[in-house]
């Protein structure tokens, strides 16, 4: 049997309550019903309080201490989701319009006719459980799955679906979405015909208001690449300009890159992302050092340190997001970077799709049947053997 | 992920376990902020049964230790398991959270 409705029935009139009793007995008899009762405004508020389950009110209006007008303007303070019917002298149009100016659902009139009282709630408590139902799946939908489809469609936007893909190198990034969070974007940034600027990025936390951060983050080291081709400066301006307004604290770790096609050298500054891997055309397994940076978007006034490499003809650089790292399978081990230098060793190759795809394939043969609990993203970039 | 406190001196100690990531950061900011008074001036965060933290979690850090500084207080972290210190020095977290080997000389620190 469902759980039965409460209703506080507010009136200083003592003959009401027997009344209600008895003619709702077999409402109340079949579960449907349950009655509780308050003499004012005062009162009333006081039952609210206390017993968190009622599901509607019905009131007087003319009471001692507090009328029914001015319960009506408390009660969504103490619950938004009650409902409320007021009883009211017949014909007393003012009191009417003002009880339902201020939030009642319905009114009945004196002297009261139970039958009419009855479908009144009937239709009142219907009405309550539409709203129930329209705000629980609200707030599933508007919540999770909306925003976080907003969020993803956001992600998506930003990235490039183009790769460079010369004779002297070829870049390749690609991305995993996870279903439920996800931050990370990554990008190539053309800077004339002897630079490339290849970068990866994760945000905190996840929603529209994350991806949002993402998309100005995206925006900002674009306009800062474009116009600086050292990567230590062109994080700090981006942090620079994260850091102004941001409240809710959220911030970014990235990663960017120089690539010089001439020299083969790499300039690279972090921002608090995991470090890049170099793969020598031998099969030897590097990790670049960090260059402790922190996190974009957090404290501004900053310098970022930035380091170079000199990539040799057949070395690839691998650049990734903790999702790689982080993947986990069923017995909670992660995979760990033993795991991904070894599948970067394995994959002697200069097509840098090639080496995403083998990535991917041994973290999902790794993760097997366990959830993707995070965005998977690599980017590599192979200085390839001129031909 | 649990968040326990106790008071020790005049400093809170705030003491985390398990893992914090997207699905239960909120959970993890609600828990720290009822434990923190207005009247705080020194917290310590024990994260020596914190065995993972992602990059929301961080964020969570980053808005307490925001907040106090706002009411004037001090935030320092102590007993980092390897893969949780990883995190803090990757992201450069420690940079503005000080790390401390023991909840005694992070307590010694603040007070």
């Amino acid at each position: 049997m469902p759980v039965a409705f409460k209703i506080l029935v507010v009136d200083d009139e003592p003959d009401l309550e027997p009344l209600v009793l008895q003619r709702m007995r077999r409402r109340i008899r079949s579960g449907q019903y349950s009655f509780v009762f308050a003499h004012n405004g005062v009162e009333a508020l006081e039952v609210l309080r206390q017993e968190e389950d009622i599901d509607m009110v019905i009131s007087d209006i003319n009471m001692p201490q507090m009328d029914g007008l001015t319960l009506l303007e408390q009660i969504p303070k103490v619950d938004p989701n009650v409902r409320s019917i007021i009883i009211s002298a017949y014909g007393d149009m003012k009191n009417i319009r003002t009880a339902m100016n201020r939030g009642a659902f319905d009114f009945v009139t004196k002297p009261l006719d139970f039958d009419d009282l009855q479908i009144t709630i009937d239709r009142t408590l219907a009405h309550l459980v539409e709203w129930r139902d329209a705000l629980s799946s609200r707030d599933r939908l508007v919540s999770l799955e909306n925003e976080l489809n907003v969020a993803s469609k956001i992600q998506q936007s930003i990235l490039p679906t183009e790769f460079p893909l010369e004779n002297d190198f070829a870049a390749f990034a690609s991305m995993e979405p996870a279903k439920e969070v996800g931050g990370d974007f990554y990008d190539v940034i053309y800077l004339g015909q002897e630079r490339v600027g290849v970068a990866i990025a994760d945000v905190s936390d996840k929603g529209v208001p994350a991806a949002l951060f993402m998309m100005s983050s995206r925006t900002l080291l674009k306009g800062s690449a474009i116009g600086k081709y050292e990567p230590g400066e062109v994080l700090k301006e981006v942090n620079d300009l994260l850091c102004e307004g941001n409240e809710a604290m959220m911030f970014v770790t990235l990663l960017y890159a120089v690539y010089d096609r001439t020299t083969g050298k790499l300039t690279y500054a972090n921002g608090g992302h995991c470090t890049p891997y170099v793969r020598r055309a031998d099969g030897s397994i590097i990790a670049l050092p960090l260059t402790g940076g922190m996190a974009l978007g957090i404290l501004d006034g900053q310098d970022y340190h930035q380091d170079t490499f000199d990539l040799l003809p057949g070395d690839t650089v691998f650049l990734y997001s903790d999702g790689v790292s982080e993947a986990m399978n069923r017995e909670g081990e992660e995979f760990g970077l033993e795991r991904m230098a070894q599948v970067l060793a394995e994959n002697t190759t200069e097509d840098p799709r090639a080496v995403n795809e083998a990535m991917f394939e041994a973290v999902r043969a790794f993760a097997g049947d366990t959830p993707q609990s995070d965005d998977i993203t690599c980017l590599t970039l192979c200085r390839r053997e001129k031909a | 992920m649990n968040v326990e406190s106790r008071r020790e001196g005049t400093s809170l100690v705030l003491k985390a376990d398990g893992r914090v990531d997207g699905t239960n950061a909120s959970e993890f900011q609600d828990a720290m902020k009822s434990e923190i008074n207005e009247s705080d001036r020194a917290v310590v965060l024990d994260l020596q049964d914190l065995t993972y933290i992602s990059s929301a979690g961080l964020r969570v850090v980053l808005l307490i230790a925001k907040d106090l500084q706002r009411q004037g207080a001090k935030m320092a972290a102590c007993s980092l398991s390897d893969p949780v210190r990883e995190v803090f020095v990757i992201s450069g977290f420690d940079k503005i959270i000080p790390i401390h080997d023991s909840q005694d000389s992070a307590i010694g620190a603040l007070s």
